[in-house]
């Protein structure tokens, strides 16, 4: 090949060329993340999600418009009917606060 | 045999003949020089996966082969991107690089050769250059013999064209 090709090389290419090939797989090994580096972008993208989540319910929680302590009849009704409270102890209630 | 002494072995074995092999593609020193590092870092990364099915040559030379090629497509599509014919910029590396010592015939055979699409630029470097057989190209290209034929006919023609006989 080298007779038709007419191309050089500077002094003393090849050697180097094949001391630095033969390098390879020791700067890979070097260069291979460990098993928890390898997570540690997805550990760090879920904590990040996790905060933000926590501060956000938070400040809702201290910007949310305060309820004026009103339940109304349905919320009332929902609450009974989940409740154990019985017709009777309801009536006895009413009639004692009328 | 571990994978690391087959990966010396590689190097030992056919890093100096694949140097020739890109270089006859990209015609540069210093983009072999390059290309030579990624392909060689992509042998080590593939080793695991090589079966065997194919000889150890035509692997490493399916490797180096598709990397030239992808290279000279990116090339391309750069100098597209910059208004640049590449034509003339590859006459001009070759005029002013300091390791080609050819004399004016062969300077126009490699600016020649620089001209062919990089496909055919391919099948010609490794019959005219390489000495492959036809089969052992088919076997590193996955293209049939009698398409590689023509490939090879057809490059032959247009530099006989340009250049006149090279043989």
């Amino acid at each position: 090949m080298k007779e038709k090709i007419h191309y050089s090389t500077p002094e003393a290419y090849f050697e180097n060329l094949r001391a630095r090939l033969q390098a390879i797989p020791a700067k890979e090994r070097a260069g291979r993340p460990t098993a928890v580096q390898k997570v540690a972008p997805y550990i760090a993208l879920a904590a990040t999600f996790a905060i933000a989540f926590v501060l956000g319910g938070i400040i809702l929680n201290k910007t949310a418009a305060p309820s004026d302590g009103q339940a109304s009849d349905e919320e009332i009704i929902e609450y009974l009917i989940s409740s154990d409270v019985s017709t009777l102890q309801l009536v006895d209630y009413l009639s004692y606060n009328e | 045999m571990s994978a690391e002494e087959t990966f010396r072995e590689i190097v030992d074995k056919y890093s100096e003949r694949l140097y020739w092999h890109v270089r006859s593609l990209t015609g540069s020193h210093d983009d072999t020089d390059d290309l030579l590092q990624d392909i060689f870092l992509k042998i080590w990364k593939a080793l695991p996966s090589f079966r065997g099915d194919s000889g150890l040559f035509t692997w490493v030379w399916r490797i180096a082969t598709n990397e030239a090629l992808g290279f000279l497509r990116k090339k391309k599509v750069r100098a597209a991107l910059r208004f640049e014919s590449l034509d003339a910029r590859a006459e001009r590396v070759i005029d002013s690089d300091p390791w080609f010592d050819g004399d004016s015939a062969q300077r126009k055979l490699a600016v020649a050769v620089s001209h062919l699409p990089s496909k055919q630029r391919s099948v010609f470097c490794m019959r005219y250059f390489e000495e492959l057989s036809y089969s052992q190209i088919a076997e590193i290209t996955g293209t049939s013999e009698g398409a590689l034929k023509a490939s090879y006919f057809h490059a032959s023609q247009k530099i006989r064209d340009e250049i006149g006989d090279f043989d």
